[in-house]
């Protein structure tokens, strides 16, 4: 369950954009929204963005660092990569099939996500998230007024997903970015909340970036290095392999040597 | 190395101080301040706690709410197979809660326990969720302290009536029946009797919402006394919604009444059931709507403790059936004549009860021990472990390591339970070590094996954990002495000066030097001894009880001075303060030098300065009396005068107090609303909020080896703030500046202890402390544009770990692993199975340097990294183990360049290939190249598929697992592992000489071929190419 919930995060990826203009006391949902917009590169810049790269490293239990790759294309298309042990596991979503290859138990395959698990990819292979023209992708949003976020003020944005979850954005009242969004979404019949911290934001070729994206506390935290924007990636990229019929191997002649015992799962203090 | 390793205080206080905000005036100290630092709850759910309310829904599951007495409110949406603290921000002592039948989304909470105990805790009015338990409102009815029931009239969510039972230690208006029209915006007061007498029940006709029964009831709890009854007692009913009451008195006893419960059987509307309390307490059933009644019949659970059970049932289905929880349930099949207990196996004290209404076989009971749920009506129940909601009085905590914490609870004795295991802290951690009510209870100094534990009024016991036999060593009356007087929750006290002396508090101050074999009386009574304030035996109003609980002019809180055993502190129950100077020879009432405190204030604590002789801290606790604000006073000079340390944020009369054991500016404050800390010596207070909600915070303890501050609370369990050195280091230099590194702990390379079991998701499981290094440091501003990272340095200055650092506001912690990177594995079919084989090596015992990097700035400190103090490897198998591992991490490394030089080989040869005519015969070379290094590649690495059930194991996996098993283990590594490394380093030597052979046979030769193709040659890539690569990735 915390992993799915960190798949989740991994996809909720967002960015932002530069110093904003104070103008004013934001009243509704949309005021915010198009400071935010401002303050995170502007609408032409924004709309400029077709795709998007984002290399950096996860860190997981015991201090392991897995290397992270996420591509976004618009106007839906993402996939996330990650590498441990020389394997390399993939999730994408392009715009209409979800996939995953899991390849760490020995499953090279690609599958098919499940519904829920593609309602959630969906949600999420939004490069700029759901405030960013947020009626034209179905979604609702309402301001729910100022509040507190860890000691700093922020906008308290209601977001209603099209597919109908419900997602709290928290927006500094000074910069209009997120610092933190709160969310909860049914996964296979279980509730499965969530909090995401953003920080470290960075401009990358006029967009304003947050390179930092914290679960709270270990397992969820990635780390952007490097961001490119409007790279040349081909759709096919997105989509899920041919899956090969019963391929040779599974009839290799060559048994192995020796066969060692396997140690069952264990759980580590702390 | 290793037990060397004692725990040595990291130098230096501040690590590094940012640049100061000159402008900044008055930095404000707010909760935010103590920013991540967070409080782990560790349970115990093994004996849950009070449960008061209760409502249930049934939807596609099961959905229960449950409020606890002082522990909140707990939602299940899966039928009490897990729970979710849903009221953690607000009041925590639960009167009632109503869900909307018509719109399940909407649930009423009133706040305020009916079930007037000693122990009880006070309310602060009723709040109204909309959103299933998300959100909550607050609707008014603040001054009404409790409330027993809410009704919603079925035909508008709107309309919603209010039993407000009042105050229970005084006088108030707010009190009464209530009602909203307007869904709780207005309310309107629609039955009042006096500022004495509350609503005891509430019951609504289930087929006329117009007509109603309310039970008046008239009640007072002093700190002494107790009395159920007067003439605000009665029974009314309404026709018209609560326009007009009418009182009901045919076929009701004549004289005073008490408390009156009152259920309309669903299945016939006519039938009315009622307990009342009178000189002859019974069940009374009306057969015409509430208009006359007989008396039917009686058991025990009908007359026992009217104040504390007065709850009643009528099943859904059949109206003969009428359920009486008490001190068990009792249940009558015959309309109320005969009754008989419902199954055992449950807690007694029964306060909450459901009965599906689809089937009546179904039954859930709240009890003073937790939620029970049965399915065969009452025969069996299971036990929901999920809540952790026990009521401790009192904690504390022995040297073992890991440490374990002890205290006793509420109608669930005593209780001692590790700070830490491997699968987290787990309901059979936990051991019972006392009975009935438990309070105090100490590990004895000189024997880890003994145990103080006592149970109500004064019932110390010495206890032997490994045979669970105990002795009773309660001081008894001599010749010519007075009854000895004890209190409900006795204080018992070990001294710091003396490992062989205990205290124990009576009327007297009693101390014992021979483990309670013998106690020697070092006072004269140093209460008021107020006669009228020990009627104790007449407590209770109609229905006599005595428990102890109103046992009083009783010595409730003892200190020894830490540097003087013969400064002994006492504060009674009835407003006393007495010190000695002399080890008891002679006292000294200091509370009359205490300014602006009401007389007779119940001494809750005094903790002796660990810093300065004559200073000591004192709580006073007024709530018994009505009197609910906050006392607590410190004292430089042995109590010749003192000084007020409450500021307006603190909220809630005060429990507890502690001061740190190494800054005596850092102080810990327990209230009925939480936990609140100083850092500047009470100057400024701020409540502690992360993971602890508002709950009573009654004793606390700070570990001497562990640092940890403990506490107990009345209704959430246990908690621990672990390590809070930085607290310590939070000066008012370090909060004005902008970021600052603060000192923790030394980080202990805890031993990986690892276990098999799958318990389920039934149960509450306590966290376990972080098991990394924790760096952590202050930032007075949130960050949020550029880098905010540490670096991690060893004694050499050689990067060893990057770590993403926390943003917010106030402390944050970050968690440093004490490992090496993993070592690079070559690509295969599957990870390799071995838990270890994923880490890097442990880094060794030593001071490590930490950069923090925020933007342009960077901020530098240090911080100690030792083994765990448990750990007793040899210095030669810690250097075997340090060799082994290493030259292992190493191969593995090789290994990886050699799998990872033949895939790229192969790769450009299968590039070739596509880029020449199939027939050629470069063609065909480059395939059987191809097809000898996959033969080879087979050797290196498992290639099958299934993953580790397909059991292949080659190369990698041989090195891998070895790397894991010899990774995990600290100590010497095995003379079979030893050997077996040599063993495959030379497979490795081997596998790196027929790779070499392999291409050095054949790469020139099919490079030449390419070229005359012109197509590019077949390049390797070099072990510092291969290398540069890694790093980049």
């Amino acid at each position: 369950m915390l992993r799915k919930a960190s798949v989740l995060i991994l996809f909720g990826v967002l960015m932002c954009w530069r110093v904003p203009v104070n103008a004013g006391e934001p009243k509704t949902a949309d005021d915010v929204i198009a400071k935010h917009i401002e303050a995170i590169g502007g609408r032409k810049t924004i709309d400029g963005v077709k795709s998007m790269r984002m290399s950096g490293k996860s860190l997981a239990g015991g201090g392991m660092e897995i290397p992270i790759t996420i591509e976004y294309k618009k106007p839906n298309k993402v996939r996330m990569e990650f590498t441990f042990q020389g394997m390399t596991g993939i999730r994408a979503y392009d715009g209409k099939t979800g996939w995953f290859v899991m390849p760490f138990a020995g499953k090279t395959d690609p599958e098919k996500m499940s519904a829920d698990q593609v309602e959630m990819i969906e949600d999420n292979a939004d490069p700029f998230g759901p405030l960013v023209d947020y009626k034209k992708k179905g979604h609702q949003v309402e301001l729910v007024g100022k509040d507190e976020i860890e000691g700093s003020e922020v906008y308290k944005l209601k977001v209603t997903t099209k597919s109908g979850n419900t997602e709290y954005y928290f927006l500094d009242t000074e910069y209009f970015l997120p610092i933190q969004t709160k969310g909860k979404r049914t996964f296979q019949g279980t509730e499965i909340e969530y909090t995401v911290s953003y920080g470290d934001y960075k401009e990358v070729g006029g967009l304003l970036l947050a390179h930092s994206i914290q679960q709270g506390g270990m397992g969820g935290d990635m780390t952007f290095e490097k961001v490119e924007v409007n790279v040349d990636i081909p759709d096919d990229h997105f989509t899920m392999p041919k899956v090969e019929k019963q391929e040779a191997e599974t009839t290799d002649k060559e048994k192995p040597a020796t066969i060692d015992k396997q140690e069952p799962p264990t759980k580590d203090e702390g | 190395m290793r037990l060397a390793a004692i725990l040595i205080s990291i130098s230096g206080a501040v690590a590094a101080i940012g640049s100061g905000d000159q402008a900044a005036a008055e930095v404000k100290i707010d909760s935010f301040t103590f920013g991540g630092l967070e409080a782990r709850s560790i349970g115990p759910a093994v004996m849950g706690g009070r449960i008061s309310a209760m409502d249930v829904i049934i939807r596609d599951r099961l959905t229960i709410y449950v409020g606890a007495a002082s522990g909140g409110v707990w939602k299940s949406v899966n039928g009490g197979t897990t729970f979710k603290a849903v009221f953690d921000e607000y009041n925590q002592s639960i009167g009632a809660i109503t869900i909307d039948r018509s719109n399940p989304d909407v649930v009423w909470v009133g706040t305020g326990e009916p079930w007037t105990r000693n122990s009880v805790s006070i309310g602060d009015g009723i709040y109204k969720t909309t959103d299933d338990g998300e959100n909550w409102e607050h609707m008014g009815l603040k001054d009404s302290e409790r409330m027993s029931k809410i009704l919603i009239d079925p035909t508008d969510g709107d309309t919603v009536y209010v039993c407000v039972t009042g105050h229970l230690w005084n006088a108030n208006e707010q009190r009464g029946v209530f009602k909203t029209t307007d869904g709780g915006k207005n309310w309107e007061k629609i039955l009042y009797i006096d500022e004495d007498t509350g609503c005891g029940d509430l019951a609504m006709d289930p087929q006329d919402p117009r007509i109603l029964y309310a039970s008046t009831w008239q009640f007072r709890r002093w700190p002494y006394f107790f009395k159920s009854g007067g003439p605000g007692s009665g029974l009314y009913k309404t026709t018209d919604g609560g326009k007009n009451w009418r009182k009901i008195t045919k076929g009701l006893p004549k004289g005073e009444l008490g408390r009156i419960a009152i259920a309309v059987a669903p299945s016939r509307p006519s039938v009315v059931y009622a307990t009342i309390e009178a000189e002859k307490t019974g069940l009374y059933r009306s057969d015409d709507l509430g208009e006359t009644w007989q008396w039917v019949g009686t058991t025990g659970n009908v007359e026992g403790r009217p104040f504390y059970f007065s709850l009643l049932l009528v099943d859904p289905t059949d109206f003969n059936r009428v359920y009486k929880p008490g001190t068990m349930t009792s249940v009558s099949t015959d309309g109320g004549e005969t009754f008989s207990g419902l199954g055992g196996g449950t807690h007694p004290d029964h306060h909450a009860f459901w009965i599906n209404p689809d089937n009546p076989d179904h039954l859930l009971v709240g009890t003073d021990g937790g939620l029970y749920i049965s399915n065969n009506r009452g025969v069996h129940w299971n036990f929901l472990q999920a809540l952790p909601i026990s009521q401790f009085y009192q904690v504390s905590y022995d040297m073992e390591d890991p440490y374990n914490v002890y205290g006793g609870l509420q109608d669930n004795g005593t209780w001692m339970g590790p700070s830490r295991t491997p699968s987290g802290i787990l309901n059979k951690h936990w051991d019972n070590i006392g009975s009935g009510d438990g309070f105090h209870a100490y590990v004895d100094p000189q024997d880890p094996d003994i145990v103080y534990v006592e149970y109500q009024g004064g019932r110390i016991q010495r206890r032997c954990k490994s045979t669970g036999e105990s002795k009773d060593i309660k001081p008894l009356p001599g010749e010519g002495d007075p009854e000895y007087r004890f209190n409900w929750n006795t204080p018992i006290h070990i001294s710091p000066s003396r490992n062989d002396t205990i205290y124990i508090g009576g009327q007297f101050m009693f101390r014992s030097r021979d483990r309670g074999e013998s106690w020697e009386k070092i006072s004269p009574d140093l209460t008021t001894n107020d006669p009228e304030k020990q009627r104790q035996i007449e407590s209770g109003g109609l229905t006599p009880d005595n428990s102890t609980a109103e046992n009083h002019c009783t010595i409730y809180a003892i200190c020894e001075s830490s540097s003087d055993g013969n400064v002994i502190w006492a504060g009674t129950d009835d407003g006393n303060l007495q010190v000695t100077r002399n080890g008891g020879k002679t006292w000294r009432n200091v509370v009359d030098n205490v300014p602006d405190l009401p007389p007779c204030t119940w001494v809750t604590q005094i903790e002796a300065s660990h810093h300065a002789k004559g200073t000591v801290y004192v709580t006073f606790d007024g709530h018994r009396t009505g009197d609910m604000k906050p006392h607590v006073y410190k004292t430089t000079n042995y109590g010749d005068t003192w000084q007020s340390l409450v500021t307006e944020q603190i909220e809630g009369y005060c429990l507890s107090i502690r001061e740190d054991l190494v800054n005596p500016d850092l102080l810990f404050l327990g209230t009925e609303f939480g936990l609140y800390i100083s850092v500047d010596g009470g100057a400024q207070w701020a409540r502690f909020k992360e993971k602890l909600p508002k709950v009573g915070v009654r004793a606390m303890a700070i570990h001497p080896r562990e640092h940890d501050l403990i506490l107990a609370t009345h209704g959430r369990g246990i908690y621990i703030i672990d390590d809070i050195t930085p607290l310590r280091h939070l000066t008012r230099e370090v909060v004005e500046s902008k970021v600052a590194l603060l000192t923790s702990r030394p980080a202990q390379m805890r031993i990986p202890a690892s276990v098999q079991e799958f318990p389920g998701n039934d149960e509450f499981v306590g966290g376990n402390p972080s098991s990394g290094a924790q760096v952590a440091y202050y930032l007075k501003k949130r960050h949020i544009f550029g880098d905010l990272k540490l670096e991690i340095y060893d004694a050499e200055g050689k990067l060893l770990s990057t770590l993403p650092g926390g943003k917010r506001r106030g402390i944050n912690r970050v968690n440093w692993h004490m490992r090496g990177k993993p070592p690079k594995v070559p690509p295969a079919a599957s990870l390799v199975p071995q838990r270890f084989s994923f880490l890097g090596p442990q880094v060794p015992e030593g001071t490590y340097g930490v950069k923090l990097i925020k933007g342009k700035q960077t901020y530098e400190g240090k911080f100690d990294v030792v083994m765990d103090r448990r750990a007793d490897y040899s210095p030669e198998g810690m250097a075997l183990q340090d060799k082994t591992v290493m030259k292992l991490y190493g191969m593995l490394e090789r290994l990886t360049y050699v799998v990872d030089t033949l895939l790229d080989v192969q790769a450009q040869a299968r590039d070739r290939i596509a880029k020449l005519d199939e027939n050629e015969p470069l063609t065909t070379s480059l395939k059987d190249f191809v097809d000898e290094l996959e033969t080879f590649r087979k050797t290196l690495v498992a290639t099958r598929k299934g993953g580790f059930l397909a059991g292949e194991v080659q190369l990698r996996e041989k090195i891998g697992s070895l790397y894991g098993a010899v990774n995990g283990y600290e100590g010497s590594p095995t003379d079979s592992q030893v050997k077996y490394t040599g063993v495959l380093e030379k497979r490795l030597d081997q596998a790196e000489d027929r790779l070499e052979s392999l291409l050095s046979s054949q790469l020139d030769e099919l490079n030449a071929q390419l070229r005359q193709k012109e197509l590019e040659p077949i390049t390797r890539m070099s072990r510092e190419e291969w290398e540069a690569k890694q790093a980049g990735s």
